[in-house]
């Protein structure tokens, strides 16, 4: 009883979803990061999967504040000389909308073999629609 | 001079040593003077665990406290405040267990701070 309290293995999984459209693309990044390591409950511990799947929706729709439309790059390189390619915000918007979630969400998310687990248990839909309908998630848009 | 032979000494200084890297990888526990390498390495992150234990633990429970505050709509600052004002000096280790088991025993205490 002393002891700090540590939870057997989680096997239930908990779906959530969310509405993407007209959301911050940071503050709802770090939301969705939080919730996916469950720190929003008390028996969280650093090296368990609480087993938290969220579903992200109408991705095509997240915005960012002020010039970042425009001005915000996206950079990768191939690893041959030449290679490095930019985009703007806007640009991969056009072509791979789910991108720009993920990208914002892994980086918040921490780095190791459960960080890449929990970014797994992500899906964005660009869409209105999502194939997970059996799972009933639960609605937490306005977060 | 006198013969002198040099008997067990240094079997026993190593047999500690030895002792000390049961369970290590390899030759790290069995020839001696590899695993003298690795059991200094060994007492050494065991001393700076020991305090880096004292912080993570403290982290958890942090954690621990501010997700039990969600519900109530507080924030573990607004919470510890108000706990230091109303003079209960539970510390956070038990703030985090009683979160946890006693669901009951922390609504409580948030009413008294607020």
């Amino acid at each position: 009883m002393n002891d700090t309290y540590i939870p057997n293995k989680n096997t239930s999984k908990k779906w959530y979803l969310i509405d993407a459209s007209d959301q911050t693309l940071g503050r709802l990044s770090t939301k969705i990061a939080s919730i996916l390591q469950g720190k929003n409950n008390i028996d969280y511990t650093p090296f368990l999967n609480t087993q938290s799947y969220i579903i992200i929706i109408n991705a095509q729709s997240i915005t960012v504040t002020g010039q970042k439309k425009y001005k915000k790059l996206y950079k990768r390189h191939s690893g041959q000389p030449g290679g490095l390619k930019i985009e703007t915000f806007e640009q991969l918007n056009q072509r791979m909308p789910n991108k720009i979630i993920e990208k914002a969400v892994k980086g918040m998310l921490p780095k190791g073999p459960l960080g890449r687990k929990l970014f797994t248990q992500l899906k964005v839909y660009a869409n209105n629609n999502h194939p997970h309908e059996a799972q009933q998630p639960e609605d937490i848009t306005l977060k | 001079m006198i013969r002198v032979k040099r008997g067990n000494v240094a079997r026993k200084r190593r047999k500690n040593i030895l002792k000390l890297a049961k369970g290590f990888r390899g030759s790290h526990s069995s020839l001696f003077r590899t695993a003298k390498q690795q059991v200094l390495k060994s007492l050494r992150y065991s001393y700076v665990g020991r305090k880096n234990k004292k912080r993570d633990y403290r982290r958890l429970w942090i954690v621990r406290i501010n997700a039990a505050l969600i519900p109530f709509g507080l924030t573990y600052s607004q919470f510890i405040c108000g706990l230091k004002k109303s003079h209960i000096g539970l510390n956070r280790k038990m703030l985090g267990q009683i979160a946890v088991v006693d669901n009951n025993a922390f609504e409580q205490l948030i009413n008294i701070t607020k």
